[in-house]
C-alpha cells in the first residue's frame, strides 16, 4: 500500500519518490524496472495515487 | 530388456580407459568427461530451502495490511482478503527431513472462502537471466521439472501454476497429498512453453505459485498451458479455506528436464548473496530491519554545517537486480525514514541523492545539521521483481 507519496529532488533534479509502503517510509528510485515504481506509477495512471512536487 | 544388469567397468571400443567404473559401495567414476544437457547449477529457485529471512529472522509475519509481504527471502505471500493466514520460516517446530533445518509455514487464521476474483498463494519470481536458457516461447522450449517437499494437515489435491510476466500464459499443475502431517515429495513435470513471451533478462523470467485458495478467475485446467493468469486448478484444496489449517513446504527445486534431482544444496554464502541481489540490509542477518540497534549502522560526522551535507554513500553487498527502492531507520528507536543524530540525541529526517544504482547509493539528511555532528544510520535495499 503506496501513501504519502511526494517526489524528492537534488540540485534541483527529481531523486525518486518518498512514499510509505505499508506505513514505512521508503524511497523509490525513477526505474521503472523497480517493481514499486511501477506499482506507483499504475496507481497514478489509475488516479488512485497523486505524488505531490519535491519541496523548494 | 529390462532387469539388473552388473559390470564393473563400461569402456568405449576404441579407448584405453574406462568411461565409468562402479564399486561395491555404488560409487561410479567417471574418466573422462561428463557432458550433461543442463548446466550442473541446476536450481532455478533462490532460496528453495527457506534457510535466508533477512526481513523477518523467523518471526511470524502478519498478512494484515495490503495485498502481499515478502516472508523469507525470495519467497512472497499474496492474499486477496487480510489476515486470513499468517507466515513463518519453521512454524509449527515440526521435524525435517534429514538435510533440511528450514521450511515456510503458512497457518490458517480463519475459515475463508475467496470470492471469485480472489486468491492467496506463495509465490517466487524467478528471474529472466536465470530461466532464459529455457527457450520458453521458442519451438526449441524446453521442460523442467518442478519438485519440492509438502507438510500439510490437510489432503487432497493441491494447486499451483507457473506464470510468465505479463501473466497472459500459465501452466496450472496439481499435485497430491495423500497423508495429513506427512513430509511428502512431490514431483511436476512441465513441458516448455512453445508460445508467449517469456523475459529474459531482468524481468521476472517465471513466477511460480502454490496456491492457498483460489477463486473461479484463477483456476485453471491441470497439466496444459492455457492463455490466462491463473494460480491453482479447479477442485484444489484450500488452506485458507479450514481454521488453523497448516500447509508447509520445503526444498523447492526448478531445474531443466523431466527427472527430478536431489535438492542441491547451496554453500551458506552463497545461498545469501543470491538473496540479496534481490533485497540486502545493513543490519546483521538475524537483526528485523527497524530494531533499535547500532550493530552495523554506518557512523559518520557532518564536517559543515550545509544544508543536505554530508554525502553518506552506501554500496551493496552484491550488484541489485535494477535500482533498489531505499529505506532508512534510526539506529536509536528504529523510525523509518530517518537517521539519528548521536550528539542532539535526535532523529533526523534523510533522503537519497541522485546517484543512486544497482551498486550502492548515497543518503543525505533533508536538512542541515551541525558542524561535526555525530551521526548513524541504517539502511534496507529492495529490488524484487
Amino acid at each position: 500500500m503506496y501513501t504519502n507519496a511526494q517526489y524528492i529532488a537534488f540540485n534541483g533534479v527529481n531523486t525518486g519518490i518518498r512514499c510509505d509502503i505499508n506505513g514505512v517510509t521508503s524511497f523509490v528510485p525513477i526505474d521503472p524496472a523497480n517493481t514499486d515504481y511501477a506499482a506507483i506509477m499504475r496507481l497514478v495512471e489509475a488516479g488512485e495515487l497523486t505524488i505531490a512536487p519535491a519541496s523548494p | 530388456m529390462s532387469g539388473t544388469l552388473k559390470v564393473t567397468t563400461l569402456q568405449d571400443g576404441g579407448s584405453s580407459t574406462a568411461n565409468l567404473v562402479f564399486d561395491t559401495n555404488a560409487n561410479t567414476t567417471a574418466g573422462g568427461t561428463v557432458a550433461m544437457s543442463s548446466s550442473f547449477k541446476r536450481n532455478r529457485i533462490i532460496n528453495g530451502n527457506m534457510v535466508i529471512d533477512q526481513r523477518n529472522a523467523g518471526a511470524s509475519v502478519a498478512t494484515s495490511s495490503g495485498t502481499f509481504i515478502y516472508t523469507v527471502d525470495r519467497w512472497q505471500a499474496i492474499y486477496a482478503a487480510t489476515s486470513k493466514y499468517t507466515i513463518q520460516q519453521n512454524a509449527g517446530s515440526v521435524t525435517l527431513p534429514a538435510g533440511f533445518t528450514k521450511y515456510l509455514g503458512v497457518t490458517s487464521t480463519s475459515a475463508y472462502t475467496p470470492s471469485s476474483t480472489e486468491y492467496f498463494a506463495v509465490r517466487q519470481f524467478i528471474e529472466g537471466y536465470n530461466t532464459a536458457d529455457l527457450a520458453w516461447g521458442a519451438a526449441s522450449a524446453k521442460a523442467v521439472t518442478l519438485s519440492f517437499l509438502v507438510y500439510s494437515s490437510l489432503t487432497g489435491s493441491f494447486g499451483g501454476a507457473l506464470v510468465n510476466s505479463a501473466q497472459t500464459r500459465s501452466y496450472p499443475f496439481t499435485y497430491s497429498v495423500p497423508v495429513a502431517n506427512t513430509w511428502t515429495t512431490i514431483s511436476i513435470t512441465v513441458p516448455g512453453d512453445t508460445t508467449g513471451v517469456w523475459a529474459t533478462d531482468n524481468a521476472t523470467g517465471i513466477d511460480l505459485r502454490l496456491g492457498l485458495g483460489c477463486g473461479s478467475t484463477y483456476n485453471g485446467t491441470a497439466g496444459a498451458w492455457a492463455a490466462g493468469n491463473y494460480v491453482s486448478v479447479t477442485g484444489a484444496v484450500s488452506v485458507v479455506g479450514t481454521s488453523g489449517a497448516t500447509f508447509y513446504i520445503t526444498g523447492v527445486q526448478l531445474e531443466v528436464g523431466t527427472k527430478a534431482t536431489p535438492y542441491e544444496m547451496q554453500i551458506y554464502s552463497d545461498q545469501l548473496a543470491q538473496c540479496q541481489r534481490y533485497f540486502s540490509k545493513s543490519y546483521n542477518i538475524d537483526v528485523v530491519p527497524g530494531t533499535a540497534t547500532y550493530v552495523g549502522a554506518l557512523a559518520t560526522f557532518s564536517p559543515t554545517a550545509s544544508t543536505n551535507r554530508p554525502v553518506v554513500p552506501i554500496f551493496f553487498p552484491v550488484s541489485m537486480r535494477t535500482t533498489p527502492t531505499l529505506t532508512a531507520y534510526s539506529p536509536n528507536n528504529g523510525a523509518s525514514g530517518n537517521f539519528y543524530n548521536n550528539d542532539a540525541a535526535a532523529n533526523f529526517a534523510v533522503q537519497v541523492s541522485v546517484n543512486t544504482g544497482s551498486s550502492g547509493a548515497s543518503w543525505l539528511p533533508s536538512g542541515t545539521l551541525t558542524t561535526n555532528a555525530f551521526f548513524t544510520g541504517h539502511w534496507t535495499a529492495t529490488a524484487e521483481l
